[in-house]
């Protein structure tokens, strides 16, 4: 125990006296958190609200036009503006990129949306036996409203296909009321409102969360950018440790330390606990900076859920994977160059990979199955399932076991290694 | 095992992966308690090779080893507290003070409290260190790193000290006293294993020495009986002798 002790005190000691090692190691990552959070605070607002901008020109003058537009603003997924120009120059305009979406509701498209109905119903009730006392239609050919759609040249087919279902869902509604009141109509009957308003639901739809933690919080950009960096700057340590480790070898201290007595795994555990202080104070800080700087920045403050215990575990587990890492990368370089350039880039694309720049979800489906191996994603889940869904101890066991997993193979490779190139 | 042996080989040979020839080829020598014992050798002749396996730093290709009785292979921890190595390198850390170099290493062999810190001031005041216990090792001069360095391997007061060229580097007054406390210690009773290029020097410090080429010994004995068999002059005059005037890389 003198001798974990004594490696810890030394750690430190060689840590605290490296300024510029401790500004890499806290002001990179709090400087990466204030920036990152200011630069995607406007990204992820129009994430969370975005608005399609829609181009409408409404020529109709009856209910069609009417509940169309009506159902496309409270739609709350349309920035709709009513366009009084030409048709050209509305497709120009979306052409153009100005707009998302062009739609025209032509003139008397409620006109013919009544006569189709009641031309339907007409029929309907003649083939049921029945007789239409006021026939509207009769056999005349009745064409069905169209509503031209258009969109800008970029837009998905997915994008186009869900837009198109919005704008059916308004106009099947107000078809199935035209229908009902049509039918009403033929058989005599009296009001008809209170009957389409009943059949206007049958089906209720109710957005769940996927996971059986309920999301509490929104994820923003605080949210996002200050576990994600802050895991960032845990395993940026790697750098640091491996160098140290380096440096010993080089420089004759680890020749001494192999003569004196204590084990591999003694000598290696003071210094993965004296780098685990400093991926905790890492940590610390920058959650006491999501918490306190970030308001000052107009930006939203952090919010961490209410488990600290969970959000030290996963601390501990994220601090745990860096150190191993850094301990492996230490023991399989022999110059702190080799070492320098391959942790950095490593982890810089762990990072990318574990959703630490932008957000898994917005990866394309091949780099979201490649995150499930980045040791930054599994501890930014574990952050972001504590802090938005306050999610406790047994929420957070798969991460957390992954990322001590990762540590025991990181570091029995680097001892096995190690053992290799001593003899 | 010989009477008296701090160490014994027998028929140690190492051969480093990849190579064709080994870099110790079947030595077998015995070093006595309490005596200076000088391994020399050009550059690449096996010194560092024999003194890494003998500190259990390399493990040899086949033959033995045995430290106070004791094999590398069945009794690591008690040949660690036994032996010491000074290393040719400054191994210490340059951004922690001498004090705190010495506190680490003393720790690790077991040493704490006053005991330790008693054992740091003294060995600090005989190398004339004490005023700058509480400076960074990164700000003393060479000289004084070369005894800080030697401090580190004796704090712990070992039976056997390797010392690899322990004075390579250094103005005459450190290199003067520096072998002066080596022949004091080893007046306590400390087996010293000792390796140098500089022969004057081992010549009067050594109270045996082995001269290892090729990773062979081709000669072993005191100083002075070898230099007289050999009717050589001095020690420098019989080890170019025995080794020849060709350079080594």
């Amino acid at each position: 125990m003198l001798q974990l002790f004594a490696t810890i005190r030394k750690e430190m000691l060689l840590l605290i006296r490296d300024r510029s090692g401790l500004a890499v190691m806290f002001l990179m990552p709090l400087a990466l958190v204030t920036i990152m959070a200011l630069i995607q605070d406007a990204p992820f607002r129009d994430y969370q609200e975005l608005k399609i901008p829609l181009l409408l020109i409404n020529k109709d003058d009856g209910d069609l036009g009417k509940k169309i537009e009506e159902g496309l603003i409270t739609s709350k997924i349309f920035s709709v503006t009513r366009f009084t120009e030409s048709e050209e120059q509305a497709r120009k305009q979306v052409a153009n990129g100005d707009f998302e979406i062009g739609i025209i509701i032509p003139e008397g498209a409620s006109k013919k949306l009544d006569a189709r109905v009641d031309q339907f119903v007409e029929k309907t009730m003649h083939d049921m036996g029945l007789e239409v006392q006021d026939s509207i239609v009769k056999d005349s050919v009745v064409t069905e409203a169209t509503i031209p759609v258009f969109f800008a040249p970029d837009i998905k087919k997915s994008f186009k296909n869900s837009v198109i279902s919005s704008i059916k869902h308004v106009s099947s509604r107000l078809e199935t009321q035209t229908m009902l009141s049509a039918f009403k109509g033929a058989l005599n009957e009296g009001e008809t409102d209170t009957l389409t308003e009943e059949l206007n639901e049958f089906i209720q739809f109710k957005e769940l969360e996927s996971d059986k933690t309920t999301s509490v919080h929104e994820l923003n950009s605080v949210q996002h950018n200050v576990p994600a960096w802050t895991l960032f700057g845990m395993f940026f340590i790697v750098i640091s440790l491996a160098g140290s480790m380096i440096k010993e070898r080089t420089d004759g201290s680890y020749l001494r330390i192999r003569t004196m007595p204590g084990s591999y795994t003694v000598v290696m555990a003071g210094k993965v606990l004296s780098y685990l202080v400093i991926c905790l104070s890492q940590c610390a800080l920058m959650i006491l900076a999501g918490i306190f700087l970030m308001p000052l920045l107009g930006l939203p403050q952090l919010v961490i859920g209410t488990n600290l215990i969970a959000i030290i575990a996963v601390a501990l587990c994220s601090g745990l994977a860096a150190t191993g890492y850094g301990v492996l990368v230490g023991t399989l370089f022999n110059t702190h160059q080799q070492s320098s350039t391959f942790g950095s880039v490593s982890v810089v694309i762990l990072a990318a990979l574990g959703g630490i720049w932008i957000p898994v979800y917005v990866m394309p489906e091949v780099i979201r199955g490649l995150a499930e191996f980045s040791p930054l994603y599994w501890g930014l889940n574990a952050f972001q399932t504590v802090f938005l869904s306050s999610g406790n101890l047994a929420d957070i066991a798969i991460p957390s076991l992954k990322l001590i997993l990762f540590f025991v193979f990181t570091f029995t490779i680097a001892y096995f290694v190690n053992k290799y190139k001593n003899n | 095992m010989a009477k008296g042996a701090a160490i014994e080989v027998r028929h140690l040979v190492k051969t480093y992966k990849g190579a064709t020839t080994p870099a110790v080829n079947n030595i077998s020598f015995a070093i006595e308690k309490g005596e200076i014992w000088g391994l020399l050798g050009p550059n690449g002749a096996g010194k560092t090779t024999t003194i890494s396996i003998l500190c259990g730093l390399l493990h040899q290709t086949s033959g033995e080893v045995l430290i106070h009785g004791f094999a590398h292979e069945k009794k690591r921890k008690e040949i660690k507290q036994l032996i010491s190595m000074v290393p040719q390198d400054i191994a210490l850390y340059p951004s922690l003070t001498a004090t705190e170099n010495l506190e680490y290493i003393g720790n690790m062999f077991g040493l704490k409290g006053k005991k330790l810190h008693d054992r740091i001031s003294d060995c600090l005041s005989v190398f004339g260190l004490s005023e700058v216990a509480s400076k960074r090792v990164e700000t003393f001069s060479g000289g004084m790193k070369r005894r800080i360095n030697l401090i580190a391997g004796i704090l712990h007061e070992p039976s056997v000290v390797f010392l690899d060229e322990p004075t390579v580097g250094v103005d005459v007054q450190s290199r003067n006293m520096i072998t002066g406390f080596l022949q004091d210690l080893n007046k306590k009773g400390t087996t010293i294993v000792y390796t140098s290029h500089l022969m004057e020097e081992a010549q009067n410090l050594c109270t045996h020495i082995a001269v290892i080429d090729y990773g062979t010994i081709i000669a072993t004995g005191v100083p002075a009986d070898l230099i007289q068999q050999h009717s050589c002059k001095n020690l420098e005059e019989l080890f170019l002798k025995l080794t020849g005037r060709k350079l080594r890389d």
